[in-house]
């Protein structure tokens, strides 16, 4: 009964306060600001309400639109100072993008390369930047070799990419360990063909 | 008349015999229904609502609502679906979602993650996100490349469809 009766206040009300937000026009303004991407690139973005759409394709380019039902207004650039100063707790509080690593094995091995361990310093580099506890190291083989075979391969070149991380100082417990054998391969090939980049462990630091 | 009286008793009597039999059954098979709903209900629960992401920073007031519960926000906690992000006059927060997009919100904002799937073996791939007031910093992942329509972010005045960027998005609080 009572939960009736508040349905009933809800559905008076609701549609009410909608229409006062409507009548007061300038209820929530919304303003949309084209940032460029962490590598120098800008994307596009397309700001649209009932009334039309505007396009916004270059860095610091902004549009505003007062209500669903007002046109967004022309797009012009701002100095890239004020946006900063505008967003400046949300930029601050912006997370560094997570980083993906591949490293290559030779045919049927398990032991990192040289080479490899060179690019390991960079993945803790990325760990260490981001404070990161969330790593994903996934094992992965061609498709030479039976699929018993190519999980436990691929979970020996996961797990040995995981030990020099924790050898190196990494927390265990904030990687996660997986293994796929031959089953995603990053080039696919018909089963039986050996393919040097899908030998390999990926790495995500997030 | 007392014959009668007593034939009418045994019948009642049978009655109410077989109703409360009738009872029991009833009351076993809800009992039963009950308990496989409730079975259904955690297997659910368990089996489904895959995490929309993770919290990475916060800072100051800043809290997560699911549910209708609101709760402080603290680093590493999980992101689900319908999940709310909120801050206070204080607050701000960056969260990593599980397409490897960033985003965060500055002080007195309200942002409900209304849809998140990202399914990429299925091509489900959607981001849907109302914001409601405050500021919001977003740089595109997955959902975006492999889905040009796929991050949508709607305010009280406008639509945003994003075709792999970053951008920054400002909405009025309506209570100013």
């Amino acid at each position: 009964m009572k939960h009736k009766l508040h349905l009933r206040i809800q559905k008076i009300i609701l549609p009410l306060v909608l229409l006062v937000l409507l009548m007061s026009g300038c209820a929530s303004t919304t303003q949309v600001v084209l940032l460029p991407d962490p590598d120098g690139k800008v994307g596009i973005l397309e700001v649209s309400n009932v009334k039309g759409t505007q396009t916004l394709n270059q860095a610091w380019q902004t549009t505003e639109s007062a209500s669903m039902d007002r046109t967004p207004s022309e797009p012009k650039i701002l100095e890239e100072k004020k946006v900063r100063q505008a967003f400046r707790e949300a930029l601050e509080a912006e997370p560094i993008p997570p980083a993906s690593f591949i490293i290559y094995f030779r045919t049927d091995r398990s032991a990192l390369s040289t080479d490899s361990r060179t690019l390991l310093t960079k993945v803790i580099d990325a760990i260490q930047a981001r404070k990161s506890t969330d790593i994903i190291i996934s094992g992965h083989t061609d498709a030479v070799g039976p699929i018993d075979y190519n999980r436990r391969l691929s979970l020996r070149r996961a797990k040995a990419v995981a030990d020099i991380l924790v050898a190196r100082g990494i927390d265990r417990q904030n990687i996660q360990v997986t293994y796929h054998g031959k089953g995603n391969p990053l080039v696919p090939t018909p089963d039986g063909v050996p393919e040097p980049r899908n030998r390999r462990v990926e790495v995500t630091v997030r | 008349m007392r014959t009668s009286n007593k034939k009418y008793d045994i019948e009642h009597l049978n009655r109410s015999l077989i109703l409360s039999l009738l009872k029991k059954k009833f009351m076993r098979i809800s009992l039963i229904t009950i308990c496989l709903v409730f079975i259904c209900c955690i297997g659910m629960a368990t089996a489904e609502e895959p995490r929309a992401g993770f919290v990475k920073n916060v800072s100051g007031q800043a809290f997560i609502e699911r549910n209708k519960v609101t709760l402080p926000a603290k680093v590493k906690d999980r992101l689900m679906e319908n999940d709310i992000l909120i801050t206070g006059s204080s607050g701000s927060m960056g969260v990593i979602l599980q397409d490897n997009s960033v985003m965060s919100i500055g002080s007195n904002t309200r942002l409900v993650i209304s849809k998140f799937v990202f399914e990429p073996a299925d091509e489900k791939l959607s981001f849907i996100a109302q914001i409601k007031k405050g500021t919001v910093v977003y740089l595109t992942g997955l959902i975006a490349k492999l889905n040009h329509s796929g991050v949508r972010f709607e305010t009280p005045a406008a639509t945003c469809g994003i075709r792999g960027t970053h951008f920054a998005i400002k909405v009025e609080d309506p209570g100013n």
